[in-house]
């Protein structure tokens, strides 16, 4: 019997792992577009962010619009391998009935 | 799976499928704009149909301008980028170009006199921009609107003054009013769907 894959801590949380899909489908995604699209808080979107950039899966640019901060959020190619990994992970511990999956 | 329960994992695959989904959306929140425009559209008919004033379509068209600049950045809730975003942006930027130039030149030089070839320009250009779009995100109720587009085009050509603005002020109820109206009731939907996220 192979063994089951672990799951990656860091992608696992749910939020965490919103934030990754979201980055995997868009070039760069501003801090305002993230919280929209999570509704998450600005202080536990910021700790999420934070974790995903210590962990190399995010980077992040920060500069100035017409005088407003603006946090602009890229994927990296390890984010990117993380989720696939995570995915792939998932699949084979769900196995047979992802088919049942609704 | 000791430490996970089978609905936990797969609730996690469906919410990496949904937010993928999210991002790669192109369509959303742009549903009022094209109402925006139509109302626009039959304000600027009205006013130069009631008034005979030559600052009719010029004044509704900026006006409708300065209008979606500035709901747009209010309801923008942040940006992010992607390719197909991009080219779709691209598309509506070069017909507001291209509708300002075209309609501002022939207006501006006293050549905007016969309405059969102002309706069958505008028809045409909008069954263009439409199609191109719908083409590339693949909305088949896109493409159906740029059918109608063009399918007006062709009528504005022929039979009297009147039809071909009737055939326009159609087309317009149809592509703009209905197909806005279309497209919010759809992003509503999508918002709806959209899988609540607990950290």
């Amino acid at each position: 019997m192979p063994d089951l894959p672990e799951l990656n801590p860091v992608v696992h949380g749910r939020l965490r792992l919103a934030l990754l899909s979201l980055l995997s489908a868009v070039e760069v995604a501003e801090f305002t577009w993230l919280r929209a699209k999570t509704d998450a808080t600005d202080g536990n979107l910021g700790a999420q962010l934070l974790k995903l950039e210590e962990a190399g899966y995010v980077t992040v640019e920060k500069k100035f619009v017409r005088r407003k901060p603006q946090s602009l959020y890229r994927i990296t190619e390890a984010g990117r391998r993380a989720l696939t990994e995570y995915v792939q992970a998932l699949r084979q511990l769900l196995g047979p009935s992802i088919g049942a999956q609704s | 799976m000791p430490d996970h329960t089978e609905q936990e994992l797969k609730e996690r695959l469906s919410l990496i499928e949904s937010m993928i989904a999210e991002g790669r959306r192109n369509t959303e929140s742009w549903g009022w704009t094209f109402v925006l425009w139509g109302v626009a559209l039959y304000a600027a008919f009205a006013w130069s149909a009631l008034k005979q004033s030559p600052w009719a379509w010029p004044v509704t068209a900026l006006l409708a301008l300065a209008a979606t600049i500035l709901i747009a950045s209010a309801k923008r809730g942040g940006y992010r980028a992607t390719t197909l975003g991009r080219a779709i942006g691209s598309i509506w930027i070069a017909l507001a170009i291209t509708m300002f130039a075209l309609f501002g030149g022939l207006g501006v030089s006293g050549r905007f006199n016969d309405p059969h070839v102002f309706a069958a320009a505008l028809c045409a250009i909008l069954g263009l921009a439409n199609g191109a779009s719908g083409l590339i995100l693949r909305w088949k109720a896109q493409v159906a609107c740029a059918a109608m587009w063009w399918l007006a085009a062709v009528a504005a050509c022929f039979g009297t003054d009147d039809q071909s603005m009737i055939a326009l002020l159609a087309a317009i109820f149809l592509g703009q009013i209905v197909f806005g109206i279309y497209g919010m009731i759809a992003e509503a939907r999508a918002r709806k769907r959209r899988i609540p996220i607990h950290a």
